[in-house]
């Protein structure tokens, strides 16, 4: 049992890297031309100049980055499900979503701003994570799930955009501006969200850029 | 004088901004995911030197006018940015008036000196070390998006401090254009293209043949 066990964990972690040979890659930064090479797992490439990260080949790294953004994404259910911030003041009971934050924001005549609460936080985190595993749970059977370009290309692009880590401190110093006024303590969605700030995290730099694109151009053809 | 690094550029090739395949620019779209191929950021210098500016004009309504206001049993005070950091500071909460002071006014001033720097270097007006500057570069991409500390801690107080007539809060210009500083500061750096400063180097070395150096 435990070997099946092992033999079904080991075909899903080594499915053949790609077999295409990496040419030539170009450092992002200073545009030098490297002659590709075989890289051993766990190595990865330098460019010779400026010294950025070329390559990456990463042991289990489709492995790694499924599961970690499947984690952030059940994590994202229990985030809006539970307030970040519970507030008793007097008799009042007052709590903090993700979205209460926004709407707060859009009713007082900021739609912009509690728009872009909305697309930081919320819309970022969940197409990055949901991409993710959309892109890289079909590639361990060495398939290309239907539309995995287009996806693939809008998670790398609103990657910059994702803000978790920025709003979790943002609750830090409201947690500290309120504490004198009110009792105010943490609650079940505010460790959900440190959650997934660090499974995402982890997601995307469990595998590099390039190697997803390759498998991808791999399981396409 | 030829470098000893060769120029993907100076092959006719590019390597695609989005999937990193390397294939000759005059195919005009990456045959693995059909972004757009560029050699460089088209109007990379000017692109950003707009932002900048944009930024820079919108940095000081940011931190003159309220980012909110707070009416504490009919007591309305307008609160900045920066009383908003001397509040924790007077209120003896050093690490977190520190936090406030670097993400909300060190870290923009800082993107902005730091992005005009790199385009003056990138259009040959000074001549730093372009690994140096590669850093610069790297760390203005970083540090940016803690900026919007101020505008999520506006949005959080305004949705949870709503206590009838005992005490709310409610966002105030101040905040809107705070929010335009971050963004127009994160548009800005990530249309800058650090490739423009080795470009610069390559040609400073070309141009001037090592004999200058001083010999023992």
């Amino acid at each position: 049992m435990n070997r099946i066990l092992a033999r079904t964990l080991n075909a899903a972690m080594s499915w053949p890297k790609p077999q295409v040979h990496r040419g030539q890659s170009v450092c992002h930064f200073c545009d030098t031309l490297h002659e590709g090479c075989h890289l051993n797992e766990g190595m990865a490439a330098r460019c010779a100049r400026c010294g950025a990260l070329l390559y990456e080949n990463q042991a289990g790294s489709l492995v790694r980055a499924s599961a970690f953004s499947l984690t952030a994404l059940l994590l994202m259910v229990l985030v809006h499900i539970f307030p970040f911030l519970t507030m008793d003041a007097a008799t009042l009971r007052r709590e903090l979503t993700l979205f209460g934050a926004a709407g707060a924001l859009m009713k007082d005549g900021y739609q912009l701003l509690g728009t872009s609460i909305i697309l930081f936080t919320f819309v970022a985190p969940l197409m990055l994570a949901g991409g993710m595993l959309y892109v890289c749970l079909p590639l361990m059977s060495g398939r290309a799930a239907p539309g995995a370009v287009f996806v693939a290309k809008l998670m790398y692009r609103i990657e910059p955009w994702n803000m978790v880590e920025v709003f979790l401190l943002g609750v830090l110093v409201s947690l500290m501006k309120l504490a004198k006024v009110a009792d105010v303590h943490f609650d079940l969605g505010f460790w959900a969200f440190t959650g997934v700030m660090l499974c995402t995290a982890a997601a995307v730099s469990g595998i590099h850029r390039d190697e997803l694109w390759d498998r991808l151009e791999v399981a396409r053809s | 004088m030829k470098t000893r690094f060769p120029k993907a550029a100076a092959h006719g090739l590019a390597g695609c901004h989005t999937c990193g395949k390397v294939s000759p620019v005059s195919l005009g779209r990456c045959p693995r995911c059909g972004s757009r191929l560029h050699l460089r950021n088209p109007h990379s210098i000017q692109t950003t030197l707009a932002l900048v500016v944009a930024a820079t004009v919108l940095y000081i309504p940011s931190h003159l006018l309220p980012i909110m206001t707070v009416t504490e049993l009919g007591d309305v005070t307008h609160n900045t940015i920066i009383s908003g950091m001397l509040w924790f500071w007077r209120s003896e909460a050093y690490p977190i008036a520190i936090v406030i002071f670097t993400a909300s006014i060190l870290i923009p001033l800082l993107k902005i000196v730091a992005l005009c720097w790199l385009c003056a270097a990138a259009s040959g007006l000074v001549h730093p070390s372009p690994k140096a500057l590669g850093r610069i570069y790297w760390f203005t991409e970083l540090l940016g998006r803690w900026s919007m500390v101020d505008i999520f801690v506006v949005g959080i107080l305004v949705s949870i401090v709503r206590l009838g007539n005992y005490m709310t809060v409610i966002p105030g210009p101040g905040a809107l254009a705070f929010a335009g500083v971050v963004l127009l500061t994160m548009f800005a750096a990530m249309s800058f293209d650090p490739r423009l400063l080795w470009d610069q180097l390559d040609e400073l070395s070309s141009t001037e043949p090592p004999t200058n150096t001083p010999k023992p």
